[in-house]
């Protein structure tokens, strides 16, 4: 991983996060918008905008490829180097879900 | 037919935010958007009055390839309206959304993409202009002797101010709207 990916992806967006984990299987822009909604209770709704410059984004970085196109959706799955970079953040969010467990408070 | 109107109104490059709310106040006052055209003529139609979010988005690369471009946006509910000088125009009315405040882009890092984007596809190009073309020309036609040559000084001097306030224009205002989301 070079030092570019690292720089703009460890660590990511919420939404970067989220894209990421939902291509662990073939899907479009929008059946994420919606599994994610389903994951979160409805509370992130990710907006069409912020979708398609993270998924060209990601796809021109390699962290995802397309797949094939259906109805006009552009399907993608992740790549070698973007489940790098899921593990990577995983483990971030892991070590940081342990701290904050250990020093709560309240 | 519905009553139509037209409106003259100047947004600078990084103004998008303005536009947006421009519009928006039309369609609450009984004006429906139907298009703009050069060089800031909007166009209405009269309509019930509506709370309607519009959006503005630059992206080239959507342009590209409009169809996925505009899906997206469709399966989110969004109207795609049409594309002015790069930007693409859409709306959602308020009473449709979950969220009240619901906008085309839900995170700060994907503001500033948008932010980067106009910089690179607007204004850069005019910064290849200003280097290439009015600084080398102003500093020839100085070193030139003939009427003809002070003419065209004078000409590129005018530019060179031209370009150089709207230039400070677009620094301080990408730096207000770069302000506002750190």
């Amino acid at each position: 991983m070079d030092a570019h990916i690292r720089k703009v992806y460890v660590p990511m967006t919420e939404t970067g996060f989220y894209i990421l984990l939902c291509l662990q299987d073939e899907m479009h822009g929008y059946s994420i918008v919606q599994k994610v909604e389903a994951m979160t209770g409805g509370d992130i709704r990710l907006s069409p905008g912020t979708m398609y410059g993270s998924l060209s984004k990601m796809e021109k970085d390699g962290l995802i490829r397309f797949v094939r196109e259906e109805d006009k959706r552009k399907i993608y799955v992740i790549t070698d180097l973007g489940k790098e970079v899921l593990q990577l953040e995983m483990q971030r969010i892991e070590r940081l879900y342990r701290n904050m467990r250990e020093e709560r408070r309240a | 037919m519905n009553e139509k109107k037209t409106e003259l109104r100047w947004f600078s490059v990084p103004e998008w935010k303005k536009e947006e709310q421009y519009l928006r106040e039309r369609h609450k006052a009984g004006w429906r958007f139907t298009g703009v055209t050069f060089p800031g003529f909007y166009h209405f139609e009269a309509c019930e009055p509506e709370d309607v979010v519009y959006q503005l988005d630059y992206n080239q690369e959507g342009l590209a390839h409009k169809d996925e471009y505009v899906q997206m946006f469709r399966d989110c509910g969004w109207e795609y309206l049409l594309d002015f000088v790069g930007y693409s125009y859409f709306r959602k009315p308020v009473s449709e959304m979950d969220d009240k405040n619901e906008e085309i882009f839900c995170d700060d890092a994907s503001r500033l993409d948008m932010i980067r984007r106009t910089f690179k596809g607007r204004v850069l190009p005019l910064v290849v202009l200003f280097c290439c073309i009015i600084v080398p020309q102003l500093l020839m036609q100085f070193n030139l002797e003939r009427t003809i040559n002070k003419v065209l000084f004078g000409c590129y001097v005018v530019l060179f101010v031209v370009y150089l306030l709207l230039f400070m224009q677009f620094g301080y205002q990408y730096w207000k709207l770069k302000k506002e989301l750190e």
